[in-house]
């Protein structure tokens, strides 16, 4: 999945999350997770329609639950250049088990409820 | 009934729930909805299931949306069993609906399996634009207290707005 590459500033730190990430574990049982995504800019970042598109695209692709940040991981590396690169993806229970996976350089990921999303 | 022959009973009812292996469906399938029995139809009381995975198509866009599902009804004779019910609401994954029309597609296709005392589906999905919509449907059984408290739960509902944000 190509990321179009975007110009940015050098050295400025860019969190990006998303609460609606979806795929399927190899039973065919939709996983449902929220992804973070940090980095320090070295002069480019994604843009996040493609990176949108990208996340749209896993709905019906099948991973084991614990590679899921390695293949988002890679997918940004692959597409653009940066420093610090850390993924983090929080899946909901299942089965009473709760799973985070990390790949990359660790971050505290900054939790946001969607905006106008009552709970 | 002794306990032995009751749970027999039940595990005959239902497929699905303990069954070694899982087919999950990605196009609509109102037929994975399955039932068992209530064995307290003398009593009234409510049973809430909270679905907080919903997802399904704009059918414009083919943009995936998202939301939670909130079903509360009082059973009368059936009631669903909830393993069927996921299943059920993964095979929207693929379906272009729109927010308004899911909820009362649910609404109707729970209200035909288990002809309900009351039902009502709250869908409060994800904003777009912005915006995001939750829409309410509700049903009630031919009998005045059923009515009565769906009127009541129509006029009331949201008196009291919450704050968003």
């Amino acid at each position: 999945m190509q990321l179009t590459p975007l110009h940015v500033k050098e050295k400025t730190t860019i969190q990006y999350m998303s609460h609606e990430l979806l795929f399927l574990a190899h039973s065919g049982q939709p996983y449902r997770g929220t992804v973070y995504v940090n980095f320090t800019s070295i002069g480019e970042t994604f843009d996040l329609l493609d990176f949108k598109k990208y996340l749209t695209s896993l709905r019906d692709k099948k991973f084991t639950a614990e590679d899921i940040a390695f293949e988002i991981h890679e997918t940004i590396a692959k597409n653009i250049q940066t420093k610090n690169l850390g993924v983090i993806v929080d899946l909901t229970a299942r089965g009473g088990l709760q799973q985070r996976l990390c790949y990359g350089v660790e971050f505290e990921p900054v939790r946001k409820e969607n905006i106008f999303q009552i709970r | 009934m002794d306990e032995k022959e009751y749970k027999a009973k039940r595990a005959q009812e239902v497929s699905q729930l303990g069954a070694g292996h899982t087919e999950y469906k990605y196009e609509y399938a109102p037929e994975l909805l399955e039932t068992f029995e209530n064995v307290h139809p003398e009593m009234d009381y409510w049973v809430t299931l909270n679905a907080d995975e919903f997802t399904s198509l704009c059918p414009k866009t083919n943009q995936p949306d998202f939301g939670t599902l909130i079903i509360n009804y009082i059973p009368d004779v059936k009631m669903v069993e909830s393993k069927s019910l996921k299943l059920y609401l993964f095979s929207f994954i693929n379906s272009g609906e729109f927010h308004e029309d899911v909820v009362n597609k649910i609404g109707k296709d729970l209200v035909a399996l288990m002809e309900p005392k009351y039902l009502e589906v709250i869908g409060l999905f994800y904003p777009r634009g912005n915006i995001s919509i939750h829409p309410t449907f509700s049903y009630a059984k031919e009998e005045e207290k059923y009515k009565e408290l769906e009127k009541h739960r129509f006029f009331n509902r949201n008196l009291n707005p919450q704050r968003i944000g």
